[in-house]
């Protein structure tokens, strides 16, 4: 009987989800403005009308340019078809604070030190966490867990950006230890020599430890929890009496309760930007939050928008990937029933 | 046996130390926020003395860089964070439970349509989502910031108000209720609410935290309230004026450790009667 | 008469809580016999449960021994550390076929996966051998072979009970413990079931069977001792034919009557069809602990509790109706 492999079924079916949010999303980026009384957008450019007296030339070019890309004259299915095309064809606009620096190429120049940031930072809290969580579990009710439960508590509920706030001010600030701001010396260019690459990971230790410290709360919270049921399950008992040692067992237990905790690392990737973002203002390091601070403040809509759509496409990415990932650690939906 | 004996394990020491340690905190906040200001009357928004003093008698808590009094605007943003963690979270729990009940209760192309609903919101970060909303808005009052916290906030309550509603609708009460021809609406509020109240309590007091640290989130990348102070307001200004690389800490510190310590604490009580309502934490 | 294979003597174990203490096995000895299968009946929270992992000698807090030996081929496995019996005796001597089947194996791992993880901590095999080993023995008992590459949820329900018994049994061990093994499944299922372990039995495989269950009908067709539980203690015993036949305490007779109805829905439920509730162990009722359910209470029972006297034939009784008929 040829049947698909539920593998491929349920990637599928995740791909068709992921996708179907981003159109919902791409929905949401272009109704939002045009939706709010007094449309936003179109106030911004009465605005830049407005000032076209003083620096006519400039001024008018970017009034043209958005104008077209927003194409507000237009009837409102025709901007919708309009706005999904350009986008599709990697088109997000051109910014008005850096006019006319395009969207894209903005974003891509900024993009990389959040991700070398982020990725990092989720990983390396997400394999500490779990592993303190489990621990905290198998010491259930011991001086261990008593002290190590509230701890994970408090942190969990700790700002990244706060606790970044207070790295920078001990650590840097009055120690010393560790640079006031950026992402490497204002006096170097990056460049792939060892001089550069240790300024570099001394300028990022900061950052990555604020979002480390704090993501490793929520991580080891959940997986003593879910260690506590694993282990309360009838095939660790039965495990044990088949004469399997503590240490096998265990190993059963972390890994079945760490498959729930991949599907978490998804859900969660999108809270760790939001914090990262901001964690990013408090070093001023050069990533997307630090760019999407000065779109906000200088209030560039284009440029606002293909940052949202370009973190947006970045973290439906990598929820698709760990989708993949869990799919295939995970016998049960990897190997289907073919039972009686 | 052990089945049995496991319901009637009373809840743990430590657990009721913790809630009570977590009420003291709460309380003294609370405290803090709503009788402070008549104990210690100076205008959060007032000059009030020389720029950026450390903490003296004169000024518990120092003053920012413009010469406003750091603990008026601790009161006033403790109120202020209360307030709009209090409305923000009656927001997303009221969308969260009426979606939830109805994809639980409803079920079949309702439940799908809802849920499908749920998942797409629970995927795109809601704090990304909060600050898109909150960035075509010039003016944004408490209530306006509450409103953009509640509607990006509820995907995990509907989730486990529907389960919950789920396995509630199939229990012989219910079935009575139905064939004695009760409405569906009846039903809901007479047989289904009341058993997952207290849930509902449990989760507005984890929304009302998350809705605190949300909002300290929007402030700080300048979207937050432009009317008013609340604690995530004190840290912007201390961000923007670089209050950290000049060693200003009696200005970040104060609002941050406060947030902290509200957050803290409710996810404590949370989590206690979480322990105390669910049997599956219980036992050894 | 040659040593029992297991002798529990003078069995007390509790469940030590912050309310006080629940004396879930409360002065029980039992008794298993070379080549025999002993049934131990009793409804659900009589102890039963409790006892086994007493027996097994798998004692976890809550749980603990106030007193008592178990004595598996002479040894006392209670002088054992919890080590040391999971080394030599689990899997090895005495084998735990668990009650529910379903949750039983660990969801992400292969069978055969499991099965090394298992005999390896007893035996110094390699891999290689152990598959081989393992598919012989699943031949002998004419399951599918292919089914140990599997996970848990490749295999339905029934097999999946029928490869956990085969497995738990790799080793030969003498005594195997099946708790409920078939109250999940269906009727055909059962009997295969229940013809397996059987067979196993005669094959030598196996030398005796501890077999738990609160459903009568069941132990009638496998058992050759019977001991029936109730209130953490053995209410009565005896070879199964004789006890079957001419029940003398009122809980057994209960039982049975209760059991026999021939509707499907009340033999589902089983024993509940017994007026009244079974006891709380934490607080049990004074003297003979069945009194407030027995149609032939007498004053006697509300005060004093009868203890366990044989009565012939190798049956023993706790009830003051037959005590009197011993004295006089």
């Amino acid at each position: 009987m040829p049947i698909i492999s539920p593998f491929i079924i349920y990637i599928l079916r995740k791909g068709a989800f992921i996708i179907a949010t981003f159109f919902a999303f791409l929905l949401v980026i272009f109704a939002l403005p045009r939706a709010i009384p007094g449309n936003p957008v179109a106030a911004l450019l009465t605005q830049i009308f407005q000032q076209a007296q003083a620096n006519p030339d400039t001024v008018k070019a970017v009034y043209r340019k958005f104008l077209e890309e927003f194409g507000l004259n237009k009837p409102l299915h025709e901007q919708l078809f309009d706005f999904i095309s350009r986008l599709m064809g990697g088109d997000l606009g051109t910014s008005i604070a850096f006019y006319p620096r395009k969207v894209a190429d903005l974003v891509a120049s900024y993009l990389p030190w959040t991700l070398g940031l982020l990725i990092p930072a989720i990983l390396v809290a997400w394999a500490i966490g779990n592993l303190l969580g489990a621990w905290a579990a198998y010491r259930r009710r011991t001086r261990v867990d008593n002290a190590l439960l509230p701890v994970f508590l408090v942190l969990s509920q700790v700002p990244y950006y706060w606790l970044a706030m207070i790295l920078l001010y001990t650590l840097a600030v009055t120690a010393r230890v560790f640079p006031v701001a950026g992402a490497y010396p204002p006096a170097m260019s990056p460049s792939l020599t060892s001089t550069f690459i240790l300024a570099m990971l001394h300028h990022y230790t900061l950052p990555f430890l604020s979002i480390v410290i704090v993501a490793i709360g929520g991580w080891a919270i959940g997986m003593r929890v879910l260690v506590i049921y694993e282990l309360r399950s009838d095939y660790v008992e039965y495990s044990e009496l088949l004469g399997l040692s503590d240490k096998k067992i265990l190993g059963y237990v972390f890994r079945n309760s760490i498959l729930p905790q991949v599907t978490g690392l998804a859900l969660s990737m999108g809270t760790v930007m939001g914090g990262a973002l901001i964690t990013e203002l408090v070093f001023s390091y050069p990533g997307t939050g630090y760019l999407l601070f000065r779109a906000l403040s200088t209030l560039d809509y284009p440029l606002i928008q293909g940052t949202f759509i370009i973190l947006v496409s970045t973290l439906l990415v990598a929820n698709l990937i760990v989708d993949i990932l869990y799919a295939y650690i995970d016998p049960r939906i990897r190997v289907s029933y073919v039972g009686d | 046996m052990l089945r049995g004996v496991s319901k009637i394990i009373s809840p743990e020491l430590f657990t009721i130390r913790k809630l009570d340690a977590s009420l003291a905190v709460l309380l003294t906040i609370f405290a803090l926020g709503f009788v402070g200001s008549t104990v210690y009357p100076v205008q959060p928004t007032a000059v009030v003395g020389p720029l950026e003093t450390p903490p003296s008698q004169l000024y518990p808590l120092g003053t920012d860089a413009y010469g406003k009094d750091i603990l008026a605007q601790l009161i006033a943003g403790i109120r202020g964070s209360l307030q709009i963690g209090a409305t923000a979270a009656a927001i997303s729990l009221l969308i969260g439970v009426l979606i939830g009940l109805m994809a639980g209760y409803k079920g079949k192309i309702i439940d799908n349509l809802l849920m499908m609903l749920t998942d797409i919101v629970l995927l795109l970060p809601s704090i990304l989502l909060m600050i898109m909303v909150a960035a075509y808005f010039k003016w944004r009052d408490p209530l306006l910031v509450s409103i953009i916290i509640g509607i990006t906030s509820w995907p995990w309550v509907a989730r486990a108000v529907r389960s919950q509603t789920l396995s509630l609708k199939n229990r012989e009460f219910v079935n009575l209720s139905k064939m004695a021809g009760l409405s569906d609406f009846r039903i809901v509020i007479r047989d289904i609410l009341p058993n997952i109240a207290s849930y509902i309590f449990m989760a507005y007091v984890l929304l009302m935290s998350g809705a605190m640290i949300a909002e300290t989130g929007l402030s700080m990348i300048g979207l937050g309230t432009t009317q008013g102070v609340t604690l995530g307001n004190i840290l912007f200004w201390a961000q923007v004026l670089e209050a950290v690389r000049r060693g200003l800490w009696w200005w970040f510190i104060p609002p941050g450790a406060t947030l902290v310590a509200l957050a803290a604490s409710l996810l404590m009580i949370a989590t206690a009667l979480d322990e105390y309502f669910n049997p599956r934490l219980r036992g050894s | 008469m040659s040593e029992p294979l297991l002798l529990g003597l003078g069995l007390r174990a509790s469940y030590v809580l912050r309310i006080g203490e629940v004396r879930a096995v409360d002065g029980v000895d039992i008794e298993v016999p070379r080549d025999a299968v002993v049934g131990l009946a009793g409804e659900s929270g009589c102890g039963k449960s409790t006892l086994v992992n007493v027996l097994l000698a798998n004692i976890r807090p809550p749980l603990r021994i106030k007193s008592g030996k178990i004595l598996l081929d002479g040894v006392d496995l209670l002088e054992m550390s919890r080590e040391e019996v999971r080394k030599k005796v689990w899997g090895v001597k005495v084998s735990y076929v668990p009650q529910s089947a379903l949750n039983a194996l660990n969801p992400t791992k292969r069978i055969i996966e499991l099965v090394k993880d298992a005999i390896t901590q007893h035996t110094p095999a390699t891999d290689q051998e152990v598959v081989s080993l393992c598919k012989r023995r699943l031949e002998e008992l004419n399951l599918p072979t292919d089914s140990i590459h599997k996970y848990p949820h490749e295999l339905s329900g029934g097999m999946r009970q029928r490869v956990i018994i085969a497995i738990s049994t790799l080793l030969n061990p003498r005594l195997l413990v099946v708790d409920e093994p078939t109250s999940a499944l269906d009727v055909s299922t059962q009997k295969q079931v229940l013809k397996m372990m059987l067979d196993m039995k005669r094959n030598r495989i196996i030398d005796s069977i501890l077999f738990v269950t609160h459903e009568l009908p069941v132990l009638r067709q496998v058992s050759s001792h019977v001991y029936i539980m109730y209130a953490g203690k053995i209410v009565e015993y005896g070879p199964a034919d004789s006890v079957f036949f001419n029940p003398l305490h009122p809980y057994t007779k209960a039982l049975m009557y209760s059991v026999m109805t021939p509707e499907p829905e009340t033999r589902e439920r089983g024993l509940v069809a017994i007026p009244g509730e079974p006891p709380s162990l934490l607080m049990p009722p004074q003297g003979c602990r069945f009194h407030p359910r027995c149609p032939y209470v007498m004053d006697i029972c509300r005060s004093s509790e009868p203890r366990l006297v044989p009565v012939g034939e190798g049956r023993g009784v706790a009830c003051f109706l037959h005590h009197s008929e011993v004295a006089s």
